[in-house]
């Protein structure tokens, strides 16, 4: 499958400046492409309108060729939030924030770590760490075939980080799900990624076509 | 060293900041066995009162006009008719249309809550209009023209306690209705292919339902308050009915005549109801909604 975006820009109505200028760029089931930005560069805003949570003012996404609105019911471009903690209903226990995904396979609830004892509580008695693993799990939904990764794992220490990147990399693989990670961290997404795209630098050049732009490691698939 | 006053501060400040800690375990038990204590003494006189409705009306000359003794401990009026047992009756009235009206009350807050956060940014500029005009109105005055309106009477004070007592608690429901259709969470479940029905019952009422309830024991105290006060003033219960607010006018007239238990003890008791209905409120509230303070 592939999804691509077309000269996606973007404006907040609170009439700051345009946030994203006109930028492309095209994601396969076997990438995995690494998003880098600093802060306020619209890294988050771009992953939003990927996903389909927020429809750009001018552009578009396409799924297989098929605008992204157009797939109702599930959605299989999945955002992973930077802040667990907001991403789940603080009144509902954790076994049905899981529910909530699509029939999520045991192997991923073990992979990722979650204890079978913590699906009895509340997001309030559960670490950021803890939670993010359960927005990771009910992202990893049966129909999901793109993963966009929003600074997920900011929060973790490094250890925890390696498992879960670990884990998160070969599952991806494997279902051949395209992964889409954005990040601060340099070497992280060299470790990660095929490939990597500076928004930052798009936007500075204006070069309208930011798809496969980014310099190529070659590490891949 | 710490005095008791600074502990209870202490144990409030600690409640405040949701600390779980052992006293918290503690402070919910509290919380719940004063909140069932409060409705069992409601119920009790909602009860007690209707049993007694013959007998409060009974009219016996022979023993008219007496002060508080052991027999009769409210005393009796000047038609000799046993204020303890009208005064529970009164209550008791007070208490079921306070139930009635609340409810109606709730269910309207509910819905224009609900529609004023579901239906989009028109009808929520309507609800919140119609809102702003009925709070912009005063209370009393609102009430006392929407029981006339009705003709008064039971009708009449049902109708006009009714359409005046669910604007705050819309409000309330709105605002929380609007912050969880809003919140990320809520965005997430859409793009997992959830539908609004689903959102509705597993996401939004989690957050309203506490909400609502705590709402709907909040307004009895207005409701009953409200109640007594236009009866008071002649626009709501008919004199032949022994509610509070009549007793009270009744004893007015009566008061320049040394007789003080007509009206001390039907209207302590009426202070006592609200205060055990806020209790009550404030209980649930704090066993709800540990965090959160309402309105």
């Amino acid at each position: 499958m592939k999804l691509e975006a077309r000269d996606i820009s973007f404006q907040y109505d609170n009439g700051n400046r345009r946030i994203l200028n006109e930028v492309s760029l095209a994601l396969t089931s076997k990438d995995r492409l690494g998003l880098l930005a600093p802060s306020g560069f619209g890294k988050t805003t771009f992953c939003k309108i990927l996903a389909g949570y927020e429809r750009p003012d001018s552009g578009q996404v396409l799924l297989d060729g098929r605008p992204l609105e157009g797939y109702r019911g599930y959605c299989p471009v999945q955002m992973i939030w930077q802040h667990p903690e907001l991403s789940v209903n603080p009144r509902r226990k954790m076994k049905a924030v899981l529910a909530e995904g699509d029939r999520i396979p045991e192997r991923v609830i073990r992979g990722l770590g979650i204890e079978p004892d913590w699906l009895g509580r509340y997001p309030g008695e559960l670490s950021g760490g803890e939670l993010q693993r359960f927005c990771i799990a009910r992202a990893l939904g049966e129909r999901t075939r793109f993963l966009l990764a929003d600074e997920i794992s900011t929060m973790l220490d490094l250890v925890t980080q390696s498992q879960l990147w670990q884990f998160l990399l070969e599952e991806v693989k494997e279902r051949q799900i395209g992964l889409l990670v954005v990040s601060h961290s340099e070497p992280l997404l060299k470790r990660l990624c095929t490939q990597t795209i500076n928004l930052w630098e798009e936007q500075a050049h204006g070069r309208k076509d930011a798809a496969f732009a980014g310099e190529k490691w070659g590490n891949g698939s | 060293m710490m005095g008791p006053i600074t502990q209870r501060r202490k144990g409030r400040l600690a409640q405040k900041l949701q600390l779980h800690n052992g006293i918290w375990g503690n402070r919910r038990k509290t919380a719940a066995v004063l909140g069932a204590v409060c409705f069992l003494v409601l119920a009790a006189v909602a009860l007690a009162g209707w049993a007694w409705r013959e007998e409060a009306a009974a009219v016996d000359f022979s023993r008219k006009n007496l002060a508080p003794c052991l027999r009769y401990p409210f005393g009796t009026d000047w038609m000799g008719r046993d204020m303890f047992v009208r005064t529970m009756t009164g209550l008791s009235l007070s208490i079921r249309l306070g139930a009635l009206t609340a409810g109606i009350s709730a269910v309207i807050a509910l819905t224009l809550g609900l529609a004023s956060a579901a239906l989009g940014k028109w009808a929520d500029g309507v609800i919140g209009f119609v809102i702003d005009m009925v709070l912009g109105i005063p209370h009393i005055l609102l009430l006392v023209l929407v029981s006339c309106a009705a003709g008064k009477g039971f009708r009449g004070v049902l109708l006009g306690i009714s359409l005046t007592h669910w604007t705050s608690l819309a409000r309330l429901l709105r605002a929380e209705a609007l912050q969880v259709k809003e919140s990320q969470y809520v965005k997430i479940a859409r793009r997992l292919g959830k539908g609004p029905w689903y959102v509705a019952k597993e996401h939004l009422a989690p957050h309203l339902l506490p909400q609502l309830a705590v709402g709907l024991v909040l307004l009895f105290p207005h409701a009953i308050l409200h109640e007594a006060s236009i009866t008071f003033l002649g626009f709501g219960l008919p004199p032949e009915q022994p509610a509070i607010g009549v007793i009270l006018s009744e004893s007015m007239k009566y008061l320049a005549m040394g007789r003080w238990w007509l009206a001390l003890f039907p209207g302590l008791l009426l202070v006592l109801i609200v205060l055990l209905f806020y209790a009550a409120g404030n209980g649930l509230s704090s066993l709800v909604d540990p965090g959160q303070a309402h309105e």
